[in-house]
């Protein structure tokens, strides 16, 4: 019954927090399970490397079920590897083969400043919400919930697009190191619901001038974010922000 | 005008002029390739094409201003975005894989833009701006194409067109807003389509002149 | 050192607008003077430190994540509990606060608990207020179900990720206050220490995981809102980064630790594949509604599901428990299956599972009905561990999720420590013995938007404090403590890897103080964590260096904390010689194996003062006292 065992090699990014610049370094990892995850096999050779008086890999990673968006590296070219949907914590070790190379190399982004080997700086996700992917609400004083129906398709489609998890797979991904995905899966989410439409404009303008801002790329409509978004989300969420910030600016004063 | 300059400074307003800059060029390729098919029925049917333009008089010159304006717009967007794009990711992956999202058009849309435009300005001074021998357009048309090299060239060109435009089409859809479970496998079609039949409409003419097949 | 909970006079029903009339007000011109810590960013976290600021308040709000959104809240799937009665069905305030009371094992607070079900209606309307996408009708209107063994329909949900959706709620109020500069937010830093200046909570240390520099921030009132401490088990289904640090450290600059013994496990998780697993993953209770649990009679059989007759099987549950075969109690299942297990009739790869098994139900209802129901689950389960549950039967574990015990709070949900508030998790106050399902969103938000922005005014209108400023000796006390412990920790240079050292904790805990208890075991578990601890601080090996990101050293600073931590869980274990919720101690129980309380003894909440480490901690009790509802034996026949 016990599942059987391979022998990898691992190519991985290596940089220090002061290093300007990094290199690869290679890595044998023997006798992983294929039952593993992806972040198991790292942590067994990360076991390995502390007992060799080599500095484990730095990776992030966080509730290894595939929803906090922490964890995400580029597998041999495709963010958090090639299975479809899938975050590189919930990445098994059977969909590799023995003696496999496995190129690991962090989230690439003029935007996502690099920390360490594979851990980079995402905060600039934070700060495109912070320019207005909210509604202002104050906690207090709301009406009913059930004061205002949602027609149930409308929750629905507000649903799929909430279910972001802010991994930035879509920057990784995007040829263009673009946000895209990642702004317009939440412009959508409050623009679709009745709760999110007296700000609309204002958010979705004050959100893609901060996008630009902060050095991401431009959509040149690659389709390459939604093939590797975790959580399925459509490149449908882009053209609808495209027609929100058109509304937007053209009722603006 | 303030409005304009709103939209047009940030990122998906250079990709909505890249998009209405596209449209046109769709436009025009599709009256260019219309006019163009009447040299598949014969000398006389195209001489009578090119007379009728031409009586339009100014409002060719509008048009043509228009497509330089066009063209102008599209091209330095494209270039910015293009240099933008680099420079969003200074430090490139060693290994790249293509997820399933991009094609051929759209990976390689800037290249072929360039080579279009090289091409255009390749194709006026072929076809524009030159005195036609004996005044008939024609003439030069079966000048040129008499050369093996000039069909070559027009005919990879075409094929670069073509690739820019599978592209091109369904993304002005998509930066226009116009993007639907149900319609979008239709604009997709219509793109691919569109494509195979400027590449095959324009490619196919220098053989069938140059060549009489 | 008497313990008194505050709890306001008068009626029920009308305790919590009692209180919030007689609570001091703090100007609106005054709030900005105020500065808040709050630490952790989960529901509760981001919440109160949104909320905070939307009053007016400054508010410091660090996390230990990249980014606050990231908090393990986001994991949790089922939903949240309201008593809005929309589904018609009998539900209402009382009926909340009754069943969260029961639920509990009557180890709760009253006021707290009726405060809470009066709270979870708002929540609701403040969540879709700032648009969160719960599930509806095609009327428009929001739909609810019932979860974990409610009778009333009460659960609201956003598919299998209310967590997620409730999280992204709170996050983006506080992305809205950091960008209004309200709120100042620090990622990637720990808390390593809480300053205390003349009895009152002025700031805390935090360690900068990025550049390993030690920080000191003062304010005048500290928030932890820190989660719970499941991760002492080393596994559980928490996140890789939950810890009991910061609620840890507080402990031991004086603030009691409340019931620390109870912690839930949860009978369906994916069960451990290997030496090497993280982290378990939790599968929803419904299966349990189709599911049929059995295990092979004879002990060590090898064979594959399918090959074994079903005159070999021993559906254990449905044999023990007729009448309610394998929809027993999540306590019940759980200790049943450790029982096989533990007779060497486990299956799987390392024999720590039973089979969950659905070919019944498929030959009952057919394919199409089963994995409507149940297909989203099957298809995780099949991505984790690549089989088919249509083909071959699911295998389960029990594991842990949620630690009811936490730091001691009074009404105000303020600690021993004046001026430290503790939320969510990380307190002790309203789960009792045992938290029912879909109550652990509710009471996260309950004190972050509705509970703690009141109570907290209330503490600073009505108290003097002179200036401290980070420079301020209690700083640089706590800032030269956290230096020599990481020295400490980079020295030893040993052999032996952190989380070799975690994962023995955790088997012993697991051992001795998880699903059901006995002295001998419990006696046991001391011995072996001292001389895990010893170990620990003679033959660690911590990499790298302090002045970096160092996970290593992360991992070695939260497993040194468990390891004095776990003792105090045994400690506390051991001196509650009674069972309730989920403290099973195996003698005492009724004759069907539930737990039997001892109300004469036990009716009240221990709460546990730090004397040293390698001492035995001072008990300070608080009765718990019922006025409104009955001490019944928990039943569910």
């Amino acid at each position: 019954m016990s599942a059987p065992t391979i022998n990898l090699t691992l190519k991985v990014w290596r940089q220090g927090r002061t290093d300007k610049k990094g290199r690869f370094e290679t890595y044998p990892a023997n006798n992983i399970s294929t039952d593993m995850s992806f972040l198991e096999m790292l942590d067994v050779v990360n076991e390995e490397l502390t007992k060799k008086g080599i500095e484990p890999i730095a990776f992030d990673h966080d509730c290894r079920e595939g929803i906090c968006g922490m964890c995400g590296a580029v597998i041999n070219g495709r963010a958090h590897g090639k299975e479809r949907e899938t975050t590189l914590c919930q990445l098994h070790m059977r969909h590799f083969k023995d003696g496999e190379t496995i190129v690991i190399e962090p989230w690439r982004a003029r935007a996502f400043k690099l920390v360490k080997d594979l851990v980079v700086d995402r905060s600039a996700l934070d700060q495109i919400i912070q320019a207005g992917g909210y509604i202002s609400v104050n906690a207090g004083g709301p009406q009913d919930a059930n004061s205002i129906p949602v027609p149930r398709e409308k929750a629905d489609l507000a649903f799929n697009a909430a279910a972001c998890i802010g991994c930035g797979a879509c920057v990784a991904a995007c040829p263009n190191s673009s946000a895209m995905l990642f702004i317009g899966a939440k412009v959508s989410h409050l623009a679709l619901l009745p709760q999110g439409r007296p700000e609309a404009a204002r958010r979705v303008r004050a959100m893609v001038r901060k996008m630009d801002e902060l050095g991401f790329g431009n959509c040149s409509n690659e389709a390459e974010c939604e093939v590797e978004c975790p959580k399925g989300i459509s490149i449908r969420e882009i053209a609808r922000l495209n027609r929100e910030l058109m509304k937007a600016e053209l009722k603006s004063a | 005008m303030n409005t304009l300059a709103n939209i047009f400074t940030t990122s998906i307003g250079k990709k909505l002029m890249m998009a209405v800059t596209g449209l046109g060029f769709c436009i025009f390729l599709l009256i260019h390739l219309l006019g163009n098919l009447t040299l598949y029925v014969g000398r006389q049917t195209f001489e009578s094409y090119v007379e009728h333009l031409h009586a339009l008089g100014p409002l060719i010159t509008v048009a043509e201003l228009g497509l330089l304006f066009f063209l102008i717009i599209h091209v330095s967007t494209g270039a910015v975005l293009f240099v933008q794009n680099l420079r969003a990711r200074p430090v490139r992956y060693a290994v790249n894989k293509w997820a399933g999202g991009r094609t051929i058009g759209s990976a390689t849309a800037p290249y072929t833009g360039f080579l279009i435009l090289v091409f255009i300005i390749f194709h006026l001074l072929n076809f524009h701006f030159v005195e036609h021998p004996g005044g008939l357009v024609f003439n030069t048309v079966s000048a040129t194409f008499s050369s093996a090299l000039y069909v070559c060239l027009y005919m990879a060109a075409m094929v670069v067109v073509a690739i820019h435009v599978r592209h091109g089409f369904w993304s002005l859809f998509q930066t226009l807003g116009a993007n639907h479970p149900k319609y979008m496998p239709i604009i997709q079609g219509a793109g691919i389509v569109f494509a195979l039949l400027v590449g095959f409409g324009f490619g196919l003419i220098p053989l069938y002149i140059g060549w009489g097949i | 050192m008497k313990l008194d909970a505050k709890i306001p006079g008068g009626p029920l029903t009308e305790k919590w607008d009692r209180h919030r009339f007689e609570l001091k007000l703090v100007n609106p011109a005054n709030k900005k003077k105020f500065d808040i810590i709050v630490v952790g960013t989960g529901l509760a976290g981001a919440s109160a430190a949104a909320t905070m600021a939307e009053l007016g308040y400054n508010v410091k709000n660090f996390c230990i994540q990249d980014t606050p959104r990231r908090a393990h809240s986001i994991s949790a799937q089922g939903g949240i509990n309201a008593a809005k009665n929309y589904a018609n069905d009998g539900d209402s305030i009382w009926r909340l606060f009754y069943d969260t009371i029961k639920g509990g094992d009557f180890r709760s607070r009253e006021g707290n608990v009726y405060r809470l079900a009066q709270l979870s209606t708002q929540i609701i309307d403040h969540c879709v207020a700032q648009g969160v996408p719960f599930a509806r009708d095609y009327g428009g209107l929001l739909d609810t179900r019932s979860f974990g063994g409610a009778q009333v329909s009460r659960t609201f949900y956003a598919k299998g990720q209310t967590g997620q959706q409730l999280l992204l709620g709170a996050y983006s109020a506080l992305m809205r206050q950091v960008g209004k500069g309200k709120v100042e937010m620090f990622p990637r830093r720990e808390m390593v220490d809480l300053v205390v200046v003349d009895g009152k909570a002025r700031g805390i240390v935090v360690r900068n995981l990025i550049t390993g520099e030690l920080e000191s921030y003062a304010a005048h009132a500290v928030v932890l809102a820190t989660g719970g401490y499941g991760n002492a088990y080393f596994l559980s289904t928490n996140a890789m980064s939950c810890n009991v640090n910061a609620a840890y450290r507080a402990y031991k600059k004086g603030a009691l630790f409340a019931n620390p013994c109870f912690t839930q496990i949860h009978p369906t998780c994916i069960p451990v594949h290997g030496t090497y697993q993280s982290k378990l993953t939790l599968m929803s209770e419904s299966l349990r509604n189709d599911g049929r649990v059995w295990v092979p009679k004879q002990p060590g059989d090898k064979r594959r599901p399918n090959e074994i007759p079903e005159s070999e099987r021993d559906y254990y549950l449905e044999r023990k428990y007729p009448s309610f075969g394998n929809l027993v109690p999540r306590d019940v299942a759980s200790r049943n299956a450790k029982e096989q297990c533990d007779k060497g009739k486990g299956v799987g790869e390392t024999g720590l599972a039973v089979y969950l098994d659905f070919a019944d139900a498929i030959r009952r209802d057919g394919r199409d009905v089963i994995e409507a129901k149940y297909g989203n689950l099957f298809e995780m389960y099949e991505k984790i561990t690549g089989e088919h549950p249509y083909e071959t039967p699911m295998k389960i574990y029990p594991a842990v999720h949620y630690t009811m015990g936490g730091l001691w709070v009074d009404y105000n949900l303020m600690s021993t420590i004046e001026g430290l508030f503790v939320l969510g998790e990380a307190n002790f106050s309203d789960h009792g013995a045992n938290r029912l399902g879909a109550s652990a969103l509710m009471q996260g938000l309950a004190d972050g938007y509705f509970i703690l922005p009141y109570t907290i005014g209330g503490y600073l209108a009505g108290t003097p404090f002179p200036e401290v400023k980070p420079d301020h000796d209690a700083f640089l006390e706590g800032i030269a403590n956290a230096r020599q412990q990481v020295d400490r920790l980079l020295a030893v240079k040993g052999s032996r890897t952190v989380d070799e050292i975690h994962r023995e904790l955790g088997l012993i805990l697991w051992d001795y103080c998880g699903m059901s208890r006995d002295m001998e075991g419990l006696k046991t578990a001391l011995d072996k964590i001292r001389e895990l601890r010893t170990q620990f601080w003679q033959d660690v090996n911590v990499p790298g260096d302090s002045h970096d990101l160092n996970q290593s050293l992360e991992r070695a600073g939260r497993v040194a904390d468990f390891l004095e931590f776990g003792e105090l869980m045994v400690i506390d274990a051991l001196n509650r010689e009674e069972s309730c919720g989920c403290h099973f101690n195996v003698a005492y129980q009724t004759e069907d194996h539930e737990a039997l309380r001892d109300d004469e003894n036990y009716c009240h909440v221990n709460a546990w003062e730090y004397v040293g480490v390698d001492q035995s901690p001072t008990l300070h009790k608080e009765p718990l006292v019922f006025e409104n509802v009955e001490l019944t034996q928990r039943s569910y026949k």
